[in-house]
């Protein structure tokens, strides 16, 4: 089993980049060759995906959560699966590339990196600690494409402002649709951030002892938290639209790639494990 | 096959003649019920404000081109008109004209699909006046399938090649339903009703007109189900919509950056569209720099139609190749029909050569012989027959090339003289 999930491991970056190429060439070439096969691509990548999750977690006898390289393959799938299920109850199929790409990029990482555990620390076999990590996952899975749509809604946006008709334009869908589909990312992501948040504040301090609440990962998390809260409420309250809204998101975001690059590679933290 | 093709088109002459030459549906019943049975069998006239064509079967041999383009200009005279204004296409090239009418490719807008449902109405007109004959209709279901393919097949009729539906299209790409938002129209003249009706058509949600004269604004706005705002006061209630069309005659502007400014200060914001299709402009192009102020004028709507137009000229080779597919079905189901009567002439031709013969040189085979002498000489017949029938049969088979069909037919006919007989027999039966 184990030469199988070394197999699956070399081969998802390759059906990655098979997908986003041949998403890529229909967003170019708009015809209807790959219009509708493209997904079944995407399909069968996420499938292979599942399986080679699956058999990790049968084979190390531990969810794929416990370091950074194993936790980038989980949001790789979870990103593209998302979109895999917007695609399919929207229909909108302009946007697979700068998603998928993103899949990609996480996937050849996981891939070049990570490592048969067997042996983690008894810690990170607690369930609390299964539900906290997953939902964190999908919360940036989340906000991962909510900042991608609204960094497609500003360059559509300057597009038909300054009457540049090319790709973007023909390709994408309309302004609402973008402001939308990065609106509900972000109420998904925060969401699910609130619900990681909120088991981490329980467990956390009982699982570790050195557990800080001036850790700059907690800060971090927190900072991107309030900023999508910001955003949010601004939008159903305060009638917020468009660019201000988009912007909270693609900032949000910004934050959570700097505080994650911050804490597991530069500043101490005991959140640095993954 | 005998099918001629009469055109007048953009492709031949100058508007004026295209326009003096249109015929209106009374002038089309009244072209086919005195052309019926005097220059044409059957047939087909297809009267666009673009074109004016006429396709039919002669009713007698001698029938030409120059007859029926005789006959249409007494109906229809038009000074100055020469020859040359005309194109004539004969059999398969007429087949194929029809086929680049319906599917838009020879339209002065590459891929109007408007002339699909032209063609359509043309060959009802000739079935309610019983000038559709068994070819037309044929004709007619395969000119049919040939439009519907190049449209599902191909993107000949995709993207926005007007002005007003180009606005409309981009107005799409801001709004995602249409159903939910306002728009008003400011001017009723022919570019604001056009914009107005796409709008419609789009399922806008609310839509209203404003005019100087307030009659036309009406009459628009009772066809579209549209509400009248006055004229005079228009500027207060622009908070209120989603997307304003501008398209007066004004010699000046009607909306400055400043008018446009506290529009949307009431209106929060909100993304609005303004189209400006007038000209000369109406809207201060200044209001571009508005934020969520979304401005364009006839210069940047054009950008869009001169990229469409360009991509519909990309898919015409595609569409060429659908035409040659469906010209080839069609013939060869119209070479089947020829091939059961050339086995049959040709069969009839040896027979009668072969009963000649037996009953001249009868007396010379004792007659208990007879029966052998019928058998024998049937049988040579059918050998020599043999390969010849199966030939001719296996041409009505699907993918084989029409054109060296109806090639090897009419040399059969031409070399054992078939047909000749006939229409020797007709002409004696005419003196």
């Amino acid at each position: 089993m184990n030469s199988f999930i070394d197999l699956l491991n070399i081969l998802l970056p390759f059906l990655y980049l098979l997908t986003f190429v041949i998403y890529s060439y229909n967003f170019m070439k708009g015809d209807k060759t790959f219009f509708n096969s493209k997904r079944l691509f995407l399909f069968l990548t996420l499938l292979l995906h599942s399986i080679y999750l699956i058999l990790r977690v049968i084979e190390f006898k531990h969810p794929p959560i416990t370091n950074v390289f194993e936790i980038l393959t989980v949001l790789a799938f979870s990103v593209s699966f998302a979109y895999f299920i917007l695609e399919l109850h929207t229909d909108i199929r302009g946007t697979g590339p700068f998603i998928i790409i993103i899949s990609l990029i996480f996937q050849i990482i996981s891939s070049l990196f990570i490592e048969d555990l067997i042996e983690v620390k008894e810690v990170l076999r607690s369930n609390l600690l299964g539900l906290h990590v997953f939902s964190a996952l999908i919360g940036y899975a989340g906000i991962t494409m909510s900042a991608i749509y609204g960094i497609l809604y500003l360059i559509l946006y300057k597009e038909i402002k300054f009457n540049k008709f090319g790709l973007i334009f023909n390709r994408l869908p309309s302004l609402e649709i973008l402001e939308r589909l990065s609106f509900y990312s972000a109420i998904i992501g925060f969401v699910l951030m609130s619900v990681a948040i909120l088991i981490g504040i329980i467990w956390l301090p009982k699982a570790f002892p050195d557990f800080s609440y001036t850790d700059p990962k907690l800060i971090g998390t927190f900072l991107v938290w309030i900023v999508y809260g910001i955003g949010i409420i601004s939008k159903i309250f305060g009638k917020w639209q468009g660019k201000r809204v988009v912007a909270f998101s693609i900032i949000g975001f910004f934050i959570a790639i700097l505080s994650t690059a911050l804490t597991n590679f530069l500043a101490q933290s005991f959140h640095s494990f993954y | 096959m005998n099918l001629l093709a009469l055109s007048i088109s953009h492709n031949s002459a100058p508007v004026e003649f295209r326009e003096a030459l249109f015929l209106q549906k009374e002038e089309i019943d009244e072209f086919i019920a005195k052309a019926k049975g005097n220059i044409l069998s059957e047939g087909l006239v297809i009267s666009t404000c673009n074109r004016t064509e006429i396709y039919g079967l002669p009713a007698a041999p001698e029938i030409s081109f120059d007859h029926i383009l005789k006959f249409l200009l007494n109906q229809k005279p038009v000074p100055k008109i020469k020859n040359e204004h005309f194109k004539n296409y004969f059999s398969r090239e007429a087949v194929n004209h029809l086929f680049r009418v319906i599917t838009g490719i020879d339209s002065m807008l590459i891929g109007d699909n408007q002339i699909y449902h032209q063609v359509k109405d043309s060959f009802l007109i000739s079935e309610k006046n019983q000038f559709a004959g068994f070819l037309m209709k044929k004709l007619f279901d395969a000119a049919i399938k040939t439009g519907k393919r190049a449209i599902s097949e191909s993107e000949i009729s995709e993207g926005a090649v007007t002005v007003s539906y180009a606005a409309v299209q981009l107005v799409e790409k801001i709004f995602s339903n249409l159903s939910k938002k306002s728009a008003l129209v400011i001017g009723a003249g022919e570019t604001g009703e056009i914009a107005a009706k796409h709008l419609k058509e789009r399922g806008i949600g609310k839509l209203s007109i404003t005019n100087r004269t307030i009659e036309r604004a009406e009459k628009i706005a009772g066809k579209l189900n549209a509400k009248i705002i006055p004229f005079a006061d228009f500027k207060e209630y622009l908070p209120k919509y989603d997307i304003v069309i501008s398209a007066t005659r004004s010699e000046g502007l009607i909306l400055n950056k400043d008018d446009i400014q506290l529009m949307m200060k009431k209106r929060n914001f909100i993304p609005t569209v303004l189209m400006d299709i007038a000209v000369p402009r109406d809207i201060d192009p200044a209001s571009k720099e508005i934020d969520y102020v979304f401005y364009n004028d006839i210069d940047s709507l054009n950008i869009i139609v001169e990229q469409n137009l360009a991509k519909r000229k990309d898919e015409i080779p595609k569409v060429e190749k659908i035409i040659e597919e469906e010209v080839s079905t069609f013939f060869n189901w119209y070479n089947s029909l020829e091939i059961a009567p050339t086995i049959k002439d040709l069969r009839d031709i040896f027979e009668n050569i072969r009963s000649e013969e037996i009953s001249k040189n009868k007396n010379r085979f004792n007659s208990e012989d007879h029966e052998k002498l019928e058998i024998i000489t049937k049988r040579i017949i059918n050998k020599i027959l043999h390969n010849p029938t199966v030939e001719l049969k296996k041409l009505t088979e699907r993918g084989n090339n029409s054109d060296e069909a109806e090639m090897k037919i009419s040399i059969i006919r031409e070399l054992f003289g078939i047909g000749r007989d006939s229409a020797k027999s007709e002409d004696e039966d005419n003196i």
